[in-house]
């Protein structure tokens, strides 16, 4: 009976065994998370590789399905435009621009996230509160910190820094911080940092915590330096979390678009390939270059990522 | 003796610098975080002139409420009827805490204790999600959405329940990796018993696992509130409407007004970020451990 039981049609999907009624009912709580995941970002993202070959306007949006098909056109204007290209070190171009912003902004909010990690990794009095206060950045609206820094750096002499560096005697003038090449890439990596380093302090903060104390007293008992212990023990501990925070930055900061749109608008040598994807559609309406532009962009991160977890992750595990 | 009591001399000036030390980097930290903050509340007292002086203002002279009065009085010149847009966000930011955390639990709790062909894949699928740019969506999505609007027959232009959608489909990934972390953490044999003393599944998550699970609920629907609070790039493109603008869209709007207002943008900036900031402070145990347990997008 059970043989003629097992092979009927009745195994698998529609079978009254316990696996079968369990393997139903999970389908089952899971579709709905899994319809708007799959309906709002993955075919989209399908149908943005098909709109990145068409010629789509304002005038054809309601009919895209009928674009006329133009090739690689779509990427060749991307890759050719005055915007996009390297043109020499004062001009980068967004390509560069972005995997320069990407790297030097996530490398600065690892250095420090570590630090504050391990500040708050001492014991001390209002350690708890501290904690709390650290996270806030991460938490605040983008909208309200980035008008505020930018008042900050406002350029008039009422400016913050400006009133601080001209007291301090170290600039005559005041200087616009967020409208002069280089400053203003250099004062939205630092925004970058000032705003995700809670992340990354939580996840080494967690680490830090969970290393094993008699490594660091078999370090004393060798006679080790403070400096030492970091470099040879809590580094190495490490490792891990900080190759997957580094990943993990690196995708989103690749991919922001909020930051440097409200602080500089994407001027002055900030143009990153998000807002340069944002002003292609919705500045010069060119739906079909726009989708271009973010597969390009998207390229560039899978190549890094494929590149990294071959070769750096490897590295890490063995 | 004296050798040893040189080294406790030496031991407590080590300690003392240390100590300096640390106390310095804790307030250089404190400070740089908690200034901007400041700036935004104590700028959204200040005059015109307190603002456009020769010199910066540290603190404001008197506690004024100009900048508020524009925001929420509707006999006041520029009157920016700032209410609306907090309800806007409140009506875009509520339901999706609240459908986030009823989806993700049902989908977490299936990923957490039932075995079913596809798991992998559709993991997978569902984590790819942290991978694509958000830009490279809403073209995509909107022409989708415009399809199916014609059909159906709503707008997708004002539309918040679209943009509900949206942030669903952004925080639902992350919020089904937290909560099947934390459910992965409750014993399955307490459900077993349950099973056992003839409880439906059903049941058994309604009865067992979801009471045990209310502080990682909580940081859930914290989570994605914030999210869907602070979120600036789908309701830029996808509001049009100034009735319908959510928050950052109307401070957006307010700060590029050609007669700059500062304190009026800090005001709203701070009606906006205070709200969150306690929310987070007084739940911040839950959130702590969400955060780095999922990874938070962002």
């Amino acid at each position: 009976m059970t043989t003629r039981a097992e092979s009927s049609p009745r195994r698998g999907w529609f079978s009254n065994s316990f696996e079968a009624k369990e393997a139903r009912l999970a389908w089952f709580l899971i579709l709905p998370t899994a319809l708007i995941v799959f309906g709002v970002v993955l075919f989209p993202a399908i149908f943005s590789v098909w709109i990145s070959f068409r010629d789509v306007g304002l005038n054809n949006l309601n009919d895209v399905f009928n674009a006329p098909f133009t090739g690689l056109e779509n990427y060749k204007n991307v890759i050719n435009d005055y915007a996009f290209k390297y043109h020499n070190l004062q001009n980068w171009g967004a390509a560069v621009t972005t995997i320069i912003y990407s790297f030097v902004s996530t490398a600065l909010t690892i250095v420090v996230g570590l630090g504050a990690a391990i500040v708050l990794n001492q014991p001390f009095k209002a350690r708890g509160i501290a904690r709390g206060i650290f996270l806030i950045p991460y938490v605040a609206p983008v909208v309200g910190v980035a008008f505020a820094w930018s008042w900050l750096l406002d350029p008039r002499p009422s400016g913050v820094l400006n009133h601080i560096l001209m007291s301090l005697g170290l600039i005559e003038l005041p200087k616009a911080y967020l409208a002069t090449r280089g400053l203003a890439l250099g004062l939205v990596v630092l925004f970058q940092a000032w705003r995700y380093f809670p992340f990354a302090m939580l996840m080494l903060l967690a680490r830090l915590q969970a290393i094993d104390k008699t490594l660091y007293e078999a370090a004393d008992v060798d006679g080790a330096s403070a400096i030492q212990k970091f470099a040879n023990v809590t580094l190495p501990e490490l490792r891990y979390v900080l190759g997957s925070i580094f990943l993990l930055r690196l995708m989103w900061t690749f991919n922001k678009f909020d930051d440097i749109f409200l602080l500089t608008g994407g001027g002055f040598g900030t143009k990153v390939l998000p807002v340069l994807t944002y002003e292609f559609s919705f500045r010069l309406f060119d739906f079909g270059k726009g989708a271009a532009s973010s597969m390009i962009l998207m390229i560039i991160l899978v190549v890094f990522m494929v590149f990294y977890v071959r070769i750096v992750m490897r590295g890490t595990e063995e | 003796m004296d050798k040893q009591m040189n080294f406790i001399d030496r031991m407590g000036r080590w300690l003392n610098w240390q100590r300096f030390f640390f106390l310095l980097v804790l307030l250089v930290f404190l400070t740089t975080i908690l200034f901007p903050f400041y700036w935004m509340v104590s700028s959204s007292f200040k005059t015109g002139s307190e603002i456009a002086g020769r010199t910066p203002t540290y603190i404001p002279s008197a506690l004024r409420l100009d900048a508020y009065r524009e925001l929420f009085d509707s006999e006041w010149d520029h009157f920016q009827n700032f209410g609306a847009n907090i309800v806007n966000s409140a009506k875009v930011a509520i339901p999706t805490a609240l459908i986030a955390v009823i989806l993700s639990t049902l989908g977490a709790y299936a990923i957490a204790r039932l075995k079913f062909r596809g798991k992998d894949l559709l993991l997978n699928g569902i984590l790819l999600v942290y991978l694509i740019p958000g830009v490279l969506l809403i073209i995509p999505l909107f022409a989708m959405l415009a399809q199916l609007a014609r059909r159906i027959g709503f707008d997708v232009q004002d539309n918040l329940s679209v943009l509900v959608l949206t942030y669903l489909a952004q925080t639902l990934p992350v919020a089904l990796y937290m909560l099947a972390n934390y459910f992965r953490t409750i014993p399955a044999e307490i459900e077993q018993a349950g099973l056992i003393d003839g409880c439906s599944r059903i049941g058994v998550i309604w009865r067992i696992t979801l009471p045990l699970a209310v502080p990682a609920l909580v940081s859930v629907g914290m989570y994605t509130f914030m999210i869907a609070w602070n979120e600036f790039l789908y309701a830029l493109v996808f509001l049009n409407n100034r009735d319908m603008f959510t928050m950052p869209i109307k401070i957006n709007t307010i700060f590029s007004d050609p007669s700059p207002r500062p304190h009026v943008v800090m005001a709203a900036s701070t009606v906006m970020t205070i709200p969150v900031i306690v929310l987070f402070l007084g739940m911040e145990r839950f959130l702590a451990e969400g955060l780095s347990a999922g990874g938070v997008k962002g």
